[in-house]
């Protein structure tokens, strides 16, 4: 398409909502209204020559809007702002009109605004003025805001940049600074980190406000750029903090330090990679009396091994990576004392070796659940994937582990059965469906009285027709994943013919920006994998908040910043969570993400104190039995780890991985060929059941460990 | 009845209906196509969009294209949309996390070129005849029952410009021929809802709802007990833009709607939940999805009555397509399950299917590409 634009005017008002905006000094907008008079007036005479000669071209070729832009002469003379500065929930809008050289309306040619990047929500106004753009400031950043002309010939589309103007939206006003207290107590020769929150006008925590602090005496107590504060002799001192304008001050009474000795413990330890050694720094005055207040630095220094290879937390909590000797060091009120580990490799590799398979070959693998039925049989249910068509449940006794046999299997209206679960008594199945032709999925429950023959009991869409993605059966109710909503819905199946909605979970309610995509319950607490909101904890029966399985109660949430909560799995104290995650610049050979290890000592206050992270693969779905976690590690295969004692820090750099099995199929026992992609483990008397989607089931055993008291 | 039973009985008629046509069509031989016919159609299911292509030699899956984001979710590719000219052509991708978006290829090398993130379950786009602007309705079909919206997309940019809330499950949306007025319907609430495609806002909504039918100044009335559906599916306006015809999906009418006064002219009987709609460019025919009864449907615009039904290679009839010659319509079939679904290619002078090839899983989406000459 060839255009005939000489030039364009556009005629640009703004108005704007709430105060806080400002559009700063006029400037030229866009490459032609930058250049000079005579430049432009050079250019349209080219653009007028050029359009002389395209004349028959275009007269052949152009209609509907482009028709209307080309037989114009149009001149840029208006002027636009250099810069939008708004502030967050106010709005500007543009009204433009394209006029030719004469002052008449361009009916044809059409403009647009568009902010790139889109962290701001623009939208087109309700007015009768047409070409009206409405630019919100949605939340604070910076970003451009470009507009086009949009020409075409009614067959195809050209546009050509009109001005492209930078935007900042600010935060709302800082209203207040909220200094958090000291945690110790402020003696001289002790450090301190200061914090505070500036809370804006809309009683939020500001987003972009940075406090800076002073010291009216750093004699007394110095302060440096991030806030670092020196307690350096006795007195006081006046700590100021300030951002956006706001100035919040708080004295400081900084009295002599009483520490005069520090002892550390346990002074010599013998220990693995990866075993925590809780440093135990005591401090007394002169008078031999404890001192409880005063903070305590630890630092930590390689006598043997390399300089990196162990880490000494500020709790004191040592763990190391690399076999070594490494000196610990405690200071308080310019006193010290010192304590020496010894770690020796952690050398708990296994073998794993397969005693069983169950090939897939013409369907991906999905999910699985192994049990024990009421027959006294074991068995394994496997759900099926989209690639092959994923409309059944595969039916193995594995009783004979060496040899899994086909039993059976259920057919239901699905592309993919992701998920089966057994209730406690082995009495019923639940399987998942996704992708059914009349697009109301649900779940689907099998009586399972006869486990090598299960029986449909009923299907249940009812709020589900979207699908679900994962169940949990929680005694006589089932929390299930809605495709649909993002929600947790809750089944009665006290009548598992006749299952019956009983309740709704869901963070953030009536917003539509959530992924639910796991479930697991325990103990009185279910585990939500809500993906960038993370990992939420509900109280369904623990007591803590007063939940019950039908009525469930938020506990806690713990969320970081790169999401992709995929699945959660309760061992002890900790909540094993796992990321998935596709399309990042180092998946190049498939999927990474990996498992976050969070402490819920304190059920209220989740805290991360661990990773285990394969460098080269992604997590998927994990168990976790007798202080081992298995993860089916998609394209690595399946990954054991020591997870017994304190965790903290890596666990993959600690050398607690004990065993990996490459769930690799061989050619023509899975729908891929050495391509492992395993899905899930399960742990079943002894041996470990895993799931590959590639090619179906696998029996592994590990051989036992070497040192019997050891994982 | 039961569903198994009443799935029998239809089952019986489509047979009884095919064998009339094809004892009509006995006598017919269609001859060569004149030309070779590309069309695009997505794969729900398998989260691949394939080009098939028709020729002397039947149709041929020519080239499987793979979209989506998340490998291990069926991310749903939906609609299809080539546009004019057919340098590209527009996916829409139902499900993310949770949001939807909307894939641009080039029909060059079939190369992904720009996404843009819309909202829940973007289904259907509708393309201005410059190419300028999507109107993309995010259908929200399993989401509770609240207002959704269009999104209005600049398609060079890939950059969504307006977000328009009009009803409950919108689908089927199309642009008329001028470029100047939106269209689609509200499966959740029934409506046929315009949109001033230069406003960016709704300018007219009208009330489908059999028996009830009435142009709306503001929401909807709720429904009453024994009140009957429309459940409008597609909106298509015709050839001259004179007319907008609506699928009845839940009441087996199509309805022609005068685009200036927003009144309903006739009601086509229809039959089998007629699901898409496609036309003749010269304003002849139409053709109807028949979602429920495997089958497409020919009515003569004219007379308002359906002068053909054909039966299709496996059921959950979906998406349909007409080529600019008006020879051929081209017909998806979802299947069931592991079933894969098919292509079908109606002859529209013999009213015949002539030919159909096996494409993946849940085709639904269909559009037209190209012809080219034969080789002499």
């Amino acid at each position: 398409m060839k255009l005939n634009l000489a030039a364009l005017l556009l005629g640009l008002s703004v108005a704007c909502t709430g105060a806080g905006h400002s559009v700063e000094s006029p400037a030229p907008a866009g490459a032609s209204a930058a250049q000079s008079e005579q430049e432009q007036q050079q250019e349209q005479q080219q653009e007028q020559q050029n359009q002389e000669d395209e004349n028959e071209d275009a007269d052949a070729n152009l209609g509907g809007t482009m028709e209307a832009a080309a037989s114009v002469d149009l001149v840029m003379s208006e002027i636009f702002p250099a810069e939008i500065v708004l502030t967050r929930g106010d709005t500007i809008t543009f009204e433009g009109v394209l006029r030719d050289a004469e002052g008449n309306r361009v009916s044809g040619a059409r403009w647009g605004v568009f902010p790139m990047p889109a962290i701001f929500a623009v939208q087109s106004i309700k007015t009768e003025v047409p070409d009206s753009y409405l630019l919100w400031g949605v939340g604070p950043g910076e970003t451009r805001l470009q507009a086009v002309l949009v020409l075409s010939d009614g067959s195809e589309v050209e546009y050509e940049p009109l001005f492209d103007i930078p935007v900042t939206v600010k935060e709302w006003p800082a209203a207040r600074i909220e200094i958090d207290d000291p945690a110790y107590g402020t003696y001289a020769s002790s450090v301190f980190q200061l914090t505070g929150t500036v809370i804006t006008t809309h009683d939020t925590e500001h987003a972009t406000a940075v406090i800076a602090w002073w010291s009216s005496d750093p004699e007394v107590v110095s302060v440096n750029g991030d806030g670092v504060a020196s307690f350096n002799k006795a007195g006081s001192a006046e700590i100021r903090a300030q951002a956006e304008g706001i100035t919040q001050v708080i004295e400081i009474q900084v009295t002599e330090n009483p520490v005069a000795k520090v002892t550390l413990g346990p002074e010599q330890s013998e220990v693995r990679t990866g075993d925590v050694v809780r440093m135990q720094a005591e401090l007394s005055d002169r008078a031999g009396r404890s001192v409880d207040d005063a903070h305590v630095a630890y630092s930590l220094s390689a006598l043997e091994g390399p300089a990196g290879g162990a880490v000494v937390y500020s709790d004191g909590a040592f763990v190391a990576e690399e076999a070594g000797v490494y000196r610990v060091m405690a200071t308080a009120g310019g006193r010290a004392a010192t304590a020496v580990v010894s770690a020796a490799p952690r050398s708990i590799v296994r073998g794993a070796e397969l005693i069983g398979r169950g090939a897939v070959s013409y369907v991906q693998t999905s999910d699985l659940w192994v049990f024990e039925g009421r027959d006294g049989r074991d068995y394994a249910y496997t759900g099926t994937h989209a690639e092959g068509g994923g409309q059944r449940m595969f039916v193995w006794d594995v009783t004979d582990r060496t040899a899994p046999t086909l039993m059976d299997s259920i057919v239901v209206d699905a592309r993919v059965v992701n998920d089966v679960k057994i209730n406690d008594d082995a009495t019923l199945a639940v399987i998942t469906r996704e992708g059914a032709s009349n697009r109301k999925n649900g779940m689907v429950m099998l009586d399972i009285s006869d486990p090598a023959h299960p029986v449909v009991l009923s299907e249940f869409n009812d709020e589900l027709t979207g699908g679900v993605h994962n169940v949990w059966i929680n005694g006589d109710v089932v929390y299930a994943v809605n495709d649909g909503t993002n929600a947790m819905n809750i089944i009665d199946i006290s009548d598992p013919a006749s299952p019956k909605h009983v309740g709704r979970w869901e963070v953030r309610p009536g917003e539509e920006d959530k992924n639910l995509h796991d479930i697991w319950a325990e103990d009185g607490f279910a585990y939500l994998s809500y993906w960038d909101d993370g990992l939420i904890i509900l109280d369904v029966g623990a007591g803590v908040k007063g939940g019950t399985p039908r009525d469930p109660k938020f506990v806690s949430q713990y969320k970081y910043p790169i999401g992709n909560t995929h699945t959660a799995f309760r061992y002890g104290d900790y909540v094993f969570v796992g990321d998935e995650i596709f399309n990042c610049a180092e998946c190049t050979n498939g999927p990474r993400g990996y498992i976050h290890v969070v402490d819920v000592s304190d059920i209220e206050k989740p805290t991360e104190v661990a990773r285990f992270e394969v460098p080269e693969a992604g997590a998927h779905n994990i168990w976790v039995e007798d202080g081992l976690l298995y993860v089916a590690y998609y394209q690595g295969g399946l990954r054991v780890v020591d997870v017994t004692g304190e965790l903290r820090g890596d666990l993959y750099a600690q050398g607690r991985q004990v065993s990996w099995f490459h769930t690799a199929a061989s050619e023509g026992e899975g729908i891929k060929a050495n391509s492992p992609l395993a899905w899930g483990p399960h742990v079943f008397k002894g041996y470990v059941f895993v799931s590959d989607m590639n090619s179906g089931l696998w029996v592994v055993q590990l051989e036992p460990p070497s040192d019997p008291l050891l994982p | 009845m039961k569903f198994g039973e009443m799935m029998k009985r239809v089952g019986l008629m489509v047979a009884v209906l095919s064998l009339t046509v094809a004892a009509t069509a006995a006598l017919y031989r269609a001859p060569d196509p004149p030309a070779r016919y590309w069309v695009y159609v997505a794969n729900e299911s398998s989260d691949l969009v394939s080009l098939v292509s028709f020729g002397p030699e039947g149709a041929v899956l020519e080239r499987d294209i793979p979209v989506g984001i998340m490998p291990m979710d069926i991310d749903g590719a939906h609609g299809i949309r080539v546009e004019p000219g057919g340098k590209h052509f527009y996916v829409t991708i139902a499900h993310g996390t949770p949001f939807g978006s909307l894939w641009k290829f080039r029909t060059s090398d079939n190369e992904l070129a720009d996404t843009a993130t819309l909202g829940l379950f973007p289904a259907t786009v509708g393309i201005t005849p410059d190419g300028s602007l999507g109107f993309v309705v995010n259908f929200n079909l399993h989401g509770d029952p609240l207002p959704s919206s269009v999104s209005v997309v600049f398609l060079p940019m890939m950059a969504e410009v307006a977000r328009i809330q009009t009803c409950i499950k919108p689908h089927g949306s199309r642009i008329n021929h001028a470029g100047t007025r939106s269209y689609s319907g509200c499966v959740g609430d029934d409506q046929l809802v315009e949109i001033s495609v230069d406003k960016m806002e709704v300018s007219r909504r009208l009330l489908l709802r059999p028996g009830k039918e009435q142009l709306l100044t503001g929401e909807p009335p709720a429904p009453e007990p024994g009140d009957g559906r429309c459940g409008p599916t597609w909106t298509l306006p015709s050839y001259d833009d004179q007319y907008v015809y609506v699928a009845c999906n839940a009441h087996n009418e199509i309805l022609e709607i005068n685009a200036e006064t927003f009144e309903i002219e006739r009601r086509f009987k229809a039959f089998g939940k007629p699901y898409n709609l496609a036309g003749t460019n010269d304003g002849r025919l139409l053709v109807s999805s028949n979602k429920g009864a495997q089958s497409v449907s020919v009515f003569d615009i004219a007379k308002g009555e359906e002068v053909a039904r054909i039966a299709t290679t496996q059921p959950i009839t979906h998406g349909v397509v007409v080529t600019p010659d008006n020879r051929y319509a081209f017909v998806s079939n979802e299947a069931i399950g592991a079933v894969r679904g098919t292509v079908d290619v109606i002859d529209l002078q013999s009213f015949e299917r002539i030919a159909s090839v096996e494409v993946h899983h849940q085709p639904g989406g269909i559009d037209f590409w190209k012809m080219e000459p034969l080789p002499e």
